[in-house]
């Protein structure tokens, strides 16, 4: 078993994150397993290291720095924006690599300036892994969730459709099997029940009220989980939606955008002749990506080493826009990642929406990468 | 060589387990009382045989200090992280039939398919101010089936030691996963197993430990193949 060290790099990068203005959040081991269990879902369980305290409260070692460096924040009552950085050890079960590692990164919470900050955040991320790696080959990946909800909604596709999709969004194989069913003959699968005059009438009263009645009669809570005016709704919006199908212009139109690929300094043009020939206004989503890459160009000289593609996302709820992907050459390790994770403050607790955008550095990753360098030169 | 047998302790799943070794030509006795916890096959000093509770069986084949257990496939894909890679189901047996499912209350008249429980779950957060609850035992199938089957990954799992049919109806969790074999307790409790619900149709297996010396053994081989040959034709 290997001892694992602080990187002997450690204090440069410390001091080149407090060079980026941020404040060196301090996050114990020790963490309620709760929150990550909350954000991630269950699918986390089996990767983390979990405990128990005295009273039989779920622990865990911390699995990564966002949650708690935003769970701090909210504690702390700090004013926005604010810029955090960290450095430390995560505990997390990995096929490959140590259970235990470090990582280091930035988060930005508060930055109104929506453009600005993920430029920064890509900008700082790479800077980092710039003086980590002098001279290595950098290649940056970026997607947009926002680009894909601005499809999804120009193609006026029901909302329970749209929720569906962005849904999956992030997840290629469940995002094509999705699509894939969407536009096939879609089977009926409300079962009879009596109720479909008042299905068909869209009467959601009247079904909510027999829900009601028959949840009281059979001993279910009417308000402990689901309300029969939600049942009510979803039931009528789906008989509604099984009777239809993705039309083939908006079959054809997900399946265009989603192959979309280019170096960032075509893709907005990309993305503007794509909405030209599929009719759809994707405006305001347009215009953040183009003034994102614009601010992007200021700080980063050389953009050919900026992709961008249209179906690079990650199926978390919580994500929002931009995901970004930095790797050493072309498909190299992924030496760091992030993203704007705007829903996740409130989320947590937060009483305002808090815009939030950030990375985290791979630095046993980055470590093999110096040593695997010095070794050839 | 010797090869350790594991077979359930009580209950019809232990009747069931003792009959299939006799009609194979094993007739297993119980060393001391009736209660006690090692047994023997008449006339065969290379047999041993252990009584273990069902989820114990699993969990000592993963281990490997048990050969062979006869125990419910359900437990066994429940207990082992990587079961294929740890034991082989060498024989179906024919009883201890139970499938392991998804069911809801039967009044979410929109949700008949995991496809619709994926949306519900995607929004309960929004509409609740918590997670999906799940009520059950089997966490490990749960999180498969949920997940990789279906890209379902917001809900929360409540433990749920006994009585998990009634568990939504105490507002304990929403819905649950559990095993049945008719399906009439979960219709008592005003449940409804989803369309494609059925994570597992499990029944009593033997099961071999993936062990070298297993691999080659004449006599592994042998009591496989009298299990095997006293099967009841389907």
């Amino acid at each position: 078993m290997t001892a694992v060290q602080l990187p002997d790099f450690a204090d440069d990068l410390v001091a080149a994150m407090a060079a980026r203005q941020t404040n060196r959040a301090e996050i114990p081991v020790i963490q309620p397993a709760e929150p990550f269990l909350d954000m991630a879902g269950e699918d986390l369980r089996r990767r983390i290291y979990l405990t128990e305290n005295e009273n039989g409260d779920s622990l865990c070692m911390r699995p990564e720095f966002t949650i708690p460096v935003c769970l701090g924040h909210i504690a702390g009552q700090v004013g926005t924006p604010r810029r955090y950085s960290y450095l430390g050890q995560v505990f997390r079960q990995r096929r490959e690599g140590g259970n235990e590692f470090y990582q280091a990164g930035i988060e930005d919470l508060g930055e109104a300036d929506i453009a600005a900050a993920d430029a920064r955040a890509i900008s700082d991320a790479a800077g980092l892994l710039g003086e980590l790696l002098p001279g290595a080959a950098l290649t940056i990946t970026i997607g947009d969730q926002g680009l894909f909800e601005a499809v999804v909604a120009g193609l006026g596709l029901p909302a329970g459709w749209q929720k569906r999709l962005i849904h999956a969004f992030g997840d290629e194989a469940a995002l094509r099997r999705m699509i894939e069913s969407l536009a096939a003959e879609q089977p009926l699968t409300v079962e009879e029940n009596g109720l479909s005059e008042l299905i068909a009438a869209g009467d959601v009263p009247a079904l909510a009220a027999h829900i009601g009645s028959v949840m009281e009669e059979t001993g279910y809570s009417t308000h402990a989980s689901r309300s029969p005016e939600e049942i009510a709704v979803r039931l009528v919006e789906k008989t509604e939606l099984e009777k239809t199908r993705l039309s083939e212009p908006a079959f054809s139109a997900l399946k265009t955008f989603l192959a979309l690929e280019a170096p960032l300094a075509d893709a907005a043009g990309k993305l503007e002749s794509f909405a030209a020939s599929a009719g759809l206004d994707i405006g305001s989503a347009l215009e953040l990506f183009a003034a994102r890459a614009t601010r992007l160009e200021e700080k980063i000289a050389d953009l050919s080493t900026v992709n961008w593609s249209a179906a690079f996302g990650r199926p978390l709820d919580y994500y929002t826009g931009l995901v970004f992907e930095i790797t050493s050459g072309v498909s190299g390790p992924v030496l760091a990642g992030g993203g704007r994770y705007d829903r996740m403050m409130t989320l947590l607790g937060a009483r305002e929406p808090i815009p939030a955008v950030g990375f985290s550095l791979w630095i046993d990753r980055i470590e093999t990468n110096r040593n695997g360098s010095g070794r050839r030169a | 060589m010797t090869v350790t047998i594991a077979l359930p302790s009580k209950g019809r799943m232990k009747d069931d387990a003792l009959a299939a070794f006799s009609r194979s030509g094993f007739d297993i006795v119980q060393t001391g009382s009736d209660r006690s916890y090692r047994g023997r096959v008449e006339g065969r000093d290379d047999i041993e045989i252990a009584f273990l509770s069902a989820s114990e069986i699993a969990r000592e084949l993963g281990a490997g200090t048990v050969d062979f257990g006869i125990t419910g496939e359900d437990l066994v894909r429940e207990s082992l992280p990587d079961a294929d890679r740890a034991v082989t189901f060498e024989a179906r047996l024919g009883f201890g039939y139970a499938s392991v499912v998804v069911a809801v209350p039967e009044i979410w008249l929109d949700v008949t398919t995991m496809a619709d429980l994926g949306d519900v779950a995607a929004d309960f957060r929004a509409r609740h101010g918590r997670r999906l609850a799940i009520a059950t035992k089997y966490h490990r199938l749960t999180r498969t089936f949920f997940s990789k089957g279906h890209g379902i990954q917001l809900y929360r799992i409540v433990e749920s030691l006994g009585a998990t049919e009634g568990a939504p109806a105490s507002g304990a969790a929403d819905i649950i996963v559990d095993i049945t074999t008719t399906g009439s307790t979960l219709r008592a409790n005003h449940l409804r197993i989803l369309s494609d619900g059925v994570m597992l149709e499990s029944e009593a297996c033997l099961v071999r430990a993936r062990k070298l010396e297993l691999e080659e053994s004449p006599l592994a081989g042998e009591v496989v193949a009298k299990i095997r040959a006293a099967l009841p034709r389907a």
